[in-house]
């Protein structure tokens, strides 16, 4: 696979929708393009987090740590993007992700993405844009809950 | 030393300056012989009449007379010329070999200065001494005495020529001397003084560029290049005053030296015209007074100039000299005498004075006993006087009054050869010396060579020359391709349990985990010890079985296959798949090797591998064109700085053009050679590299085995069986590259091999190979930390009855606790001195001597 295909995959990724193909070239050739075969993992929940995955095939089971151990809560899948959050805030993983099968993934540091949104404004705007609508749903969605919680 | 020059050349070549002399006299009479022949021939045998002459018994006619003198000027130029050349060939010898006895000189000079004379000179200021200003001295040695005897000589008869003359046309030739004798020292006396100005002013230059070296890294983060800069610049100004005085002043000489011999004929033409006219004198004999004086000017000029040559010779040899002679200078014995005491007992200091010349570097009324065999920690805070007492007990510094004595010997009165073996001292400030981590473990241990190395036929030769010529310079004649290690000091029989006692010392400070990771990054040459090769190439092997066993290891590795494209290599390394035998050529420089150049041009690879670099350059360009040089992307990514980024974008602009010309020169095309040299297919994907052009690689590569590797032993081929000196140790036991497209396939495949590293026994042969690294300039590539270690571990391995350690490992992590037990255990039975600052870490040791200001103040 050559930079143009991810550079296709990318573009099939939510938040780098309005983003112009020279600097999705660009971030494409600055991340590690890593293979993972079934079971191994990406990361671990609690570990620092200095990178972001961008699935280009293949998916991840994301497991949380319960008491009974670790169990499934879902499943990531081609084209999204996982982990950004924290290269975005100092938090710890806040899940673990393992391979569910062979997978190719596109790794983005935490540096090189920061350098990246620095550099690139527009790319700042819309993963800005990507979160506020998230945030916008989730509110939805707690509202939601409790509204259905209230009448219940 | 002989502050005086010539002192110092009679006393050492009286010898040798007499035989220039006489063999200079020797060339009087042919050089007269040569000079009366023309004349002769001339007059005698081309224009005389009346042969035959007689010469010794026989007859000559006029042809046959001409022939004989003609052949015996012949003879006699061979003759004159050849004595000359012998002649200049023995001053110039005489003058190295002086030389060389006078640096010498110097530089063991420098070894016998007390300490804290060092303090006041530093070695910017010595180099240039020792070096550039006594070269002056060499060439001027040859002529000291030589110049004025033979010159002077031809002065005293040609003057005589004229005196007989006449007296008082002689008066007149003589008439300007005593005023040249008395202006002209006048005038030099300035000079000298200049002179020695200048040579003090250069040393202060000197000085401070060396400071600025050494501390160039304070001058940036303190932005003080400003000042430095003024600062030399303005001594410099003042060299360039005090050269253009001398300029002036010199040439003022020269100028009134030509004058007078000017003047002189004025009084010739003048007295000498009045007396002919008036009947006292011929003509004849005026013209022969005039001729004879012309003869007069060549000699006063040459005896002039090397007035002036002495003059400044002899003051830069005093300027020299007189900085090393003070007062309180070791004697050479104590340098070069190579008996040895044995110091038992006790260490005792009585009422002992010392100080430093500053404050906080004395030492008052200090009387203490450390009894022999006992560990005793000196306390007390830098400044205390503890590093001065401790300096004391290592002979390294003496006391001003009291007396410093370990058993019944006064340490003030033994040699070097005592106090270097008998005592350990490592202090707080620590010199590793430029070499190899080897050279510094054992550097304790070289004192005097032991063994000499077998030498024969032409080697020997050259070594009794070296010894014959130390012999005449008064240097001296140790061997310094013998064997120095004294394996008895260290208490071992060999080489190889020297080395295993090094590594058990290695252990105790708790440094052998640094010395095989630098093992591991260091390169091996297999012809020194063929069995470690075969080691690593089991384990390589051994690891090879591994990962093809265990899949999930295999998948973090590429191991390299002939025929096998390697996705995590370079294409260098892909298309050659061989390495240089030189481990001194890297792989960068492979492509500029000639037999390289003409594989790629033969096989027009060059111009595919110009094409993929250009679209790297392309990619390159278009991918960071927007990017500002400053956000790091650029550096950590691309293959292109952002200073060659315009440099490229011509390139390609050349390159994409339709025309032929200019075309892309040769500079321009080893550049983008090289950067598809660099491409890495799996890191990289430009997508340049596709199938059909692995396979063609692969092909090439075949050919390059096949066509240059098989025939040149400039290369070795990336073989499984055999050792790569090229590569280093690890990249020798991993016979591949760790994948760049897995998570951490270079820590996990370490992992994987430093456990059988482990499991096979090899990490001590690693270690030894660690040995051989090379620590940089002062052991700039090591750590503060790993440099007290290694000069902890030197210290150690001396074996020394008395071992003084000052501010080594006084952390109080668990690290160096567990360290001093270490240090303690292995020193069981030795007197041990152990200066620190900090009184819980003395509590570790039996006795305890606390120090403040100077002064002895508490014992425990």
């Amino acid at each position: 696979m050559t930079l143009e295909t991810e550079v296709e995959a990318l573009r099939k990724v939510p938040l780098f929708h309005g983003i112009d193909e020279t600097k999705l070239r660009l971030l494409a050739f600055i991340s590690d393009r890593t293979e993972y075969p079934e079971g191994e993992r990406l990361c671990s929940q609690g570990e620092e987090g200095d990178c972001a995955f961008i699935i280009l095939s293949g998916d991840a089971d994301v497991l949380v740590a319960t008491p009974e151990g670790e169990k499934k809560v879902a499943q990531v899948s081609e084209n999204s993007i996982v982990g950004e959050i924290a290269i975005l805030c100092d938090v710890p993983r806040t899940a673990t992700l393992v391979a569910a099968n062979n997978m190719d993934v596109l790794t983005v540091s935490k540096d090189d993405f920061l350098k990246l949104l620095k550099e690139f404004p527009d790319i700042s705007l819309e993963v800005m844009r990507t979160l506020a609508l998230r945030l916008e749903r989730t509110t939805r969605d707690l509202a939601d809950a409790r509204r259905g919680a209230g009448a219940g | 030393m002989e502050k005086n020059l010539f002192g110092f050349i009679w006393k050492y070549s009286a010898k040798q300056q007499i035989f220039i002399i006489l063999v200079t006299v020797l060339t009087y009479p042919v050089v007269y012989f040569l000079l009366e022949l023309p004349k002769l021939i001339v007059n005698d045998a081309v224009q005389g009449d009346n042969f035959p002459r007689t010469v010794v018994g026989f007859d000559f006619d006029q042809i046959p007379y001409l022939l004989l003198l003609c052949f015996t000027f012949l003879f006699l130029v061979v003759v004159s010329n050849g004595l000359k050349f012998y002649l200049n060939v023995y001053k110039g010898r005489l003058g190295e070999r002086m030389l060389r006895r006078l640096r010498f000189e110097l530089f063991q000079r420098v070894l016998r200065f007390r300490l804290p004379h060092f303090r006041k000179v530093s070695s910017g200021e010595i180099i240039p001494m020792i070096t550039s200003e006594v070269e002056d001295v060499g060439g001027y040695i040859g002529e000291a005495f030589a110049l004025p005897a033979y010159q002077g000589g031809m002065l005293i008869v040609q003057l005589g020529f004229i005196f007989m003359q006449d007296p008082l046309l002689g008066l007149a030739a003589v008439s300007s001397y005593p005023i040249q004798g008395y202006v002209i020292p006048l005038l030099q006396r300035r000079v000298v003084i200049l002179s020695r100005m200048r040579v003090k002013n250069v040393r202060l230059i000197a000085d401070k560029v060396g400071e600025s070296i050494t501390g160039v890294a304070e001058i940036h983060a303190n932005d003080a290049a400003a000042w430095h800069s003024a600062d030399i610049s303005d001594r410099l100004y003042e060299n360039f005053k005090i050269r253009y005085e001398i300029f002036n002043r010199k040439f003022l000489i020269k100028f009134l030296n030509n004058f007078m011999n000017q003047l002189t004929p004025f009084f010739f033409y003048l007295i000498g015209g009045y007396l002919v006219i008036e009947g006292n004198l011929s003509i004849g004999a005026l013209l022969a007074v005039i001729a004879a004086y012309k003869d007069l000017a060549g000699p006063w000029k040459l005896l002039l100039s090397f007035y002036q040559m002495t003059a400044d010779v002899s003051v830069k040899y005093q300027t020299v000299v007189e900085n090393f002679d003070p007062p309180d200078i070791y004697d050479t014995e104590r340098l070069t005498n190579d008996d040895t005491v044995v110091l038992d007992g006790d260490v005792k200091f009585e009422s002992v004075n010392f100080s430093g010349g500053a404050a906080g570097q004395e030492v008052m009324d200090v009387s203490l006993t450390v009894p022999a065999g006992s560990a005793c920690a000196i306390v007390g805070p830098d400044g205390s006087g503890r590093s001065e007492v401790l300096q004391l007990a290592a002979g390294l510094v003496s006391a001003s009054t009291g007396k410093v004595s370990i058993g019944e010997h006064d340490l003030d009165k033994l040699t070097d050869a005592t106090l270097g073996r008998e005592i350990a001292y490592v202090g707080g400030a620590v010199h590793v010396w430029t070499g190899t981590i080897r050279d510094n473990l054992y550097y304790g241990l070289r004192h005097r060579p032991l063994v000499p190395p077998q030498r024969e036929g032409e080697d020997l030769k050259n070594y009794k020359r070296r010894v014959s010529e130390a012999k005449l310079t008064m240097n001296p004649v140790y061997d310094l391709g013998a064997l120095w290690e004294d394996f008895e000091a260290a208490g071992v029989d060999n080489e190889r349990a020297l080395d295993g006692k090094a590594l058990e010392l290695l252990k105790a400070v708790k440094i052998d985990n640094d010395i095989y990771r630098l093992g591991l990054q260091s390169r091996f040459d297999p012809s020194m010890d063929d069995g470690f090769a075969d080691k690593i190439l089991s384990v390589r092997n051994n690891l090879a079985d591994r990962l093809a066993k265990e899949p999930a290891l295999g998948g973090l590795v590429e191991l390299w296959h002939r025929d096998r494209f390697n996705s995590s290599a370079s294409l260098a390394d892909n298309l050659f798949f061989a390495v240089p035998s030189d481990p001194e050529i890297t792989m960068d420089e492979v492509p500029d090797l000639p037999e390289v150049k003409a594989f790629l041009s033969e096989t027009g690879f060059d111009k595919k591998l110009q094409q993929i670099g250009l679209k790297i350059a392309e990619t390159m360009l278009e991918l960071f064109s927007n990017v500002s040089g400053d956000s790091g992307l650029l550096g950590a990514y691309s293959f292109i700085t952002l200073d060659e980024i315009p440099d490229f974008e011509r390139i390609v602009r050349v390159a994409k053009s339709e025309q032929q010309r200019p075309g892309l020169s040769e500079a321009d095309q080893s550049r983008l050679l090289g950067l598809a040299f660099k491409l890495v297919p799996a890191r990289h994907r430009l997508g340049v590299m596709d199938d059909d052009l692995k396979t063609e690689v692969v092909e090439a590569r075949k050919r390059f085995l096949d066509g240059v590797v098989s025939n040149s032993d400039q290369f070795v081929a990336f073989d499984p069986d055999v050792y790569l000196p090229t590569l280093t140790i690890e990249d020798n036991l991993l016979f591949g590259r760790a994948r760049v497209d897995r998570r951490d396939a270079r820590r996990r495949i370490d992992d994987v091999i430093r456990a059988i590293v482990e499991e096979t026994g090899l990490r001590h042969p690693i270690i030894y190979a660690g040995f051989g690294y090379h620590v940089g300039v002062a052991g700039s590539k090591l750590s503060a930390g790993q440099r007290r270690k290694i000069a902890l571990v030197r210290g150690l391995l001396k074996n020394a009855k008395i071992t003084i350690l000052d501010d080594i490992a006084t952390g109080m992590t668990e690290d160096d606790k567990e360290l001093r037990n270490g240090l303690r255990a292995t020193l069981a039975g030795k007197t041990f001195l152990y200066g620190t600052s900090n009184a819980d870490i003395a509590a570790e040791f039996d006795q305890q001597f606390v120090f403040d200001q100077g002064r002895l103040s508490d014992k425990g």
